[in-house]
């Protein structure tokens, strides 16, 4: 008979990570499982040739280099006791946005990071605009203000109930409505919803389906409190988690795929691995995604009807492309000055959704030059650059074949150099030194996910972030299993999967806690 | 708060705010109580487990034998499934089980990406003097047996991209194997480059596949193969090393290639000095890597004091812990190998990553050239077992 665990984690992505570390920090006796050989999942890197690629990171929220406080995931990694292990690098730039077909309306915005600093640099693109720039940074604050309110609520009395109806009705009256509603409601230019909206493509929701809390909290984050980058790349953010939990006394078992989660009378009791082992434990945190969890690891019979059906609710979000390339210039030779360049096709997002549902209409691109922000990030007198676009749609990919797959991801990671080369006038095609490029596939191959996607659920519909939080308490759950990662309440991102990570570990803290004292 | 925010007015808004509940509820009541889709049915998933399957079982469809030491293995599915594709230049990686060793050993597709789709792979096995793997292949393995491989891997190949649109390639011994896909593949018109091939072998005895390779010059212009000898002088033939002259000789002279190479360790040690003469830039030289064995008497940096010494391997596998030990002259993976202990390996050579270990106690040794670890795994002690070697006691976690 194998010994039993406090808790089992499936899964070493960032919620998983995170989440065995605390349980771990807490004294719990913590089994972490993964399928594959390294920890991290989205967060990782890796080598080709002289240089060391990012797999998914290009900027960091939730550390607040700018805050006098830190923000609250740099609190998250305190409390673990991994921050003297991370090494941050405090990014100076927002970001480049630009538009390649809309004629004479294209546009070409750098921003830099910091709330006056940005505003400032709106007023040189859309003059006098200053009093709706700073109207839009105020509304943050209340919706933080708002948020910090609705997540302290312990007891719910006449006066928790008169707080959010009085200081606290801003935030509710906003909280069902989309970007472009709220910039209507304010009279924003077009320039200035152009500029605030460069960061659309990090949720691949376009703006007039995309919550507004949901993208401003995220847009005040990066731009107020302020963007970092780990110096050794997200592995190292990754490397520096599983360290700590390792040194808590935690185990974790890699290549170790789990074939199922055992459930039983609606409560989790353990894991069966792929190799037929059986281990027992009183809790299961489940990093892997809801869909694989309640179509592959859990037996259909014991998974609530309401949890079907809930599932069966939400959308796919967008699949993920990236174009890794190494070049044998440095950044400054070839004029690669910005960190993110966002590169639409369009201003209009609903348009551009709409043109990423296909490969030969949608170019979209984030593309990240890291040596502007770590010059020695690759060898002297070179550079790394990372395109990732994003396609929307279930049936984006269905044409592609085994046979046709690695020529197709090459015709499109070629259509994103010309885009990249046509928008920036930086000239990179001959100075490719290394290359690869990742598709739907590649995702759907290293991390499971369901159709290729890279943002889990998709947040528009019913299934906003708004939604996700005001509806987390209802239906039936299955007792003892956490889902931690970005599939979850705070939607995808690292911040946001690091955190959802420490929340299960509290919630299996608190029940632990609930059913000690029960006893 | 003074001035209260609306959106359209407060009345609308607060509505909009309880919709948030109850029109979630609506939506997952009207939902379907079965699963909708299963994930695996994503087309995009069902070519990710075709291309990537954890494993294969392939059956020996026909041994072709060039002598007692260079034998090819025509491979097909023993479980009627398609083969992956690949791409020219990848390496499949073969199970071995060798008295109470389990090994696995990777090696070039010397078959064309085009045939995997019709059910073959080949792979070409030279012997290697006092090889462990090799020669249990070629005494052993005969048409009929099932095997267990890993699918194609590897960065070695053509890629338009990144490289020149034509390639020299450099070929010594059984290093031909992986132009001879290249070949294929663009004689098929599935790639579109121009491979000159440089092959070295000591004398025309020596030379693997020619009829193969002559045929395919012959059929397709974007192809040239020229065979230089070693150790032997022939008209028809050029002879001596393949160097920077004889490359100069066969490139072209007025664009840019690229040189591709792959062959036995001392062809490496000569062409690294002889390629700089060409003036390449970094991003048109390839090298295959190399996953033989290494001599660590002369591997620059070495402490020569360690050279046979044994010492103690302790491996910590999923909450078990087993003892065993490691020659200084072994790779810890190759230690692991000879004690039964399996390992997740393929390339053999630092690149792949699949091996890679945290070593929770121990001294070590990485030779130049094949320390490709990511940045943070060298700080937090992690390497890959096949390209290091221990310097004193070691142990490490293998999963």
């Amino acid at each position: 008979m194998a010994e039993k665990y406090d808790a089992i984690v499936v899964g070493a992505g960032n919620g998983g990570l995170v989440a065995a570390t605390k349980l771990a920090l807490e004294g719990k006796k913590t089994l972490l499982l993964e399928k594959h050989n390294i920890p991290g999942g989205f967060a990782t890197s890796f080598v080709r040739g002289r240089f060391e690629f990012e797999a998914s990171l290009h900027e960091l929220c939730g550390i607040g280099p700018f805050t006098p406080e830190g923000g609250p995931l740099k609190k998250i990694f305190d409390d673990l006791g991994v921050s003297d292990r991370i090494e941050w690098v405090t990014l100076d730039e927002a970001f480049r946005t630009m538009t390649i077909d809309d004629g004479s309306a294209n546009f070409d915005y750098s921003l830099p990071l910091g709330r006056e600093r940005f505003i400032a640099k709106v007023q040189e693109y859309a003059p006098g605009t200053e009093d709706v720039c700073n109207k839009l940074f105020d509304l943050c604050e209340v919706i933080n203000n708002g948020i910090d309110f609705l997540s302290s609520i312990e007891d719910f009395t006449s006066d928790t109930l008169k707080s959010i109806f009085g200081e606290h009705l801003s935030f509710i009256n906003i909280a069902g409505y989309s970007v472009n509603q709220v910039f209507d409601t304010l009279n924003v230019p077009k320039k200035v919803r152009d500029i605030f909206g460069g960061y659309w493509c990090y949720l691949g929701v376009n703006l007039d389906e995309l919550n507004f809390i949901h993208y401003f909290t995220m847009l005040h984050s990066y731009v107020v409190d302020g963007a970092v980058i780990p110096r050794t790349r997200s592995h190292g953010i990754s490397c520096a988690l599983l360290d700590r939990f390792e040194e808590l006394g935690g185990e974790a078992w890699f290549n170790s795929p789990v074939r199922r989660i055992l459930v039983h009378n609606n409560r989790a009791y353990g894991v069966l691995l792929e190799d037929g082992r059986e281990i027992l434990s009183d809790y299961v945190v489940c990093n892997a995604s809801p869909y694989n969890a309640y179509t592959k690891l859990i037996d259909t019979n014991e998974i609530p009807k309401f949890r079907i059906k809930d599932l069966n609710a939400k959308k796919l979000a967008v699949k993920g492309f990236a174009v890794f390339i190494g070049l044998n210039r440095s950044y400054e030779e070839l004029g690669l000055n910005n960190h993110t360049y966002f590169i639409y096709n369009t201003a209009d997002t609903r348009r551009q959704a709409e043109l990423m549902k296909r490969r030969d209409t949608n170019s979209v691109q984030a593309t990240v030059c890291l040596n502007t922000a770590i010059p020695d990030c690759s060898p002297e007198g070179t550079s790394v650059l990372y395109m990732t676009s994003i396609f929307a749609g279930d049936n984006s990919w269905n044409d592609v074949t085994a046979e046709s797959y690695v020529k197709t991801k090459r015709e499109f990671a070629d259509k994103m150099i010309t885009v990249f080369e046509k928008a920036t006038g930086c000239k990179i095609r001959e100075h490719i030194e290394e290359i690869e490029i990742a598709a739907p596939v590649t995702y759907a191959h290293y991390t499971d996910a369901p159709n290729g996607t890279i943002y889990g659920f998709d947040a528009s519909g019913t299934d906003t972030i708004v939604h996700r939080i005001a509806n987390q308490a209802f239906g039936k759950k299955i007792d003892h299993l956490y889902f931690a990662g970005g599939y979850t309440m705070q939607c995808i991102g690292f911040s946001p999967s690091y955190t959802t990570g420490n929340l299960a570990a509290e919630g299996v803290l608190a029940e632990m806690r609930k059913e000690a004292a029960a006893k | 708060m003074k001035n209260t925010f609306k959106v359209k007015s407060e009345g609308r808004d607060i509505l909009k705010t309880l919709n948030v509940v109850t029109g979630r509820m609506l939506d997952v009541n009207m939902a379907s109580a079965h699963i909708a889709r299963h994930p695996d049915t994503f087309n995009v998933n069902r070519i990710a487990k075709q291309l990537h399957p954890k494993s294969l079982k392939l059956r020996i469809k026909k041994v072709d034998v060039f002598s007692e030491d260079v034998k090819s293995y025509i491979l097909t599915s023993a479980e009627g499934r398609m083969l992956p594709y690949f791409k020219a230049g990848q390496y499949l990686t073969v199970e071995l089980k060798v008295g109470s060793s389990v090994l696995t050993r990777p090696y070039s597709l010397s078959s064309s990406p085009r045939d995997s789709l019709s059910g073959e792979y080949r792979i070409t096995v030279k012997r290697v003097p006092a090889g462990f793997a090799s020669g249990h292949i070629l005494d052993n393995w005969q048409a009929g047996d099932i095997i267990t491989a890993y699918p194609p891997e590897g960065t070695f190949g053509y890629e338009p991209l990144r490289d020149a649109k034509t390639v020299v390639g450099v070929a010594g011994g059984s290093g031909i194997t992986p132009f001879i896909s290249m070949a294929e593949d663009i004689a098929s018109g599935d790639s579109d480059f121009n491979l000159i091939l440089l092959y070295g072998a000591r004398n025309t005895r020596e030379i693997l596949f020619k009829k193969e390779l002559d045929a395919l010059a012959d059929k397709c212009d974007k192809f040239k193969v020229c065979y230089v000898l070693s150790d032997s002088t022939s008209k028809k033939y050029e002879t001596g090393f393949i160097g920077a002259d004889l490359i100069k000789k066969y490139a072209p002279a007025d664009e840019a290639y690229s040189i591709f190479v792959c062959g036995p360790g001392p062809m490496y040690k000569f062409l690294q000095s002889e390629l700089p003469k060409l003036g390449l830039e970094n991003k048109y030289i390839r090298f295959e890597m190399s996953s033989g064995r290494r001599d660590l008497a002369i591997e620059p940096g070495y402490p020569k004091d360690m050279l046979e010494k044994t010492f103690s391997l302790t491996v910590i596998d999923r909450g078990s812990k087993y003892e065993t030990e490691c020659n200084s002259s072994d790779s810890i993976l190759c230690a692991l190998e000879k004690a039964g202990i399996a390992v997740q390996a393929r390339c053999r050579s630092g690149e792949c990553g699949f091996c890679r270990s945290k070593i929770v106690s121990g001294e070590y040794f990485i030779p130049q050239g094949v320390d490709k670890r990511r940045i943070a795994d060298a700080r937090f002690g992690y390497v890959h077992p096949c390209c290091a070697y221990p310097l004193s006691d070691i142990v490490i976690k293998i999963n």
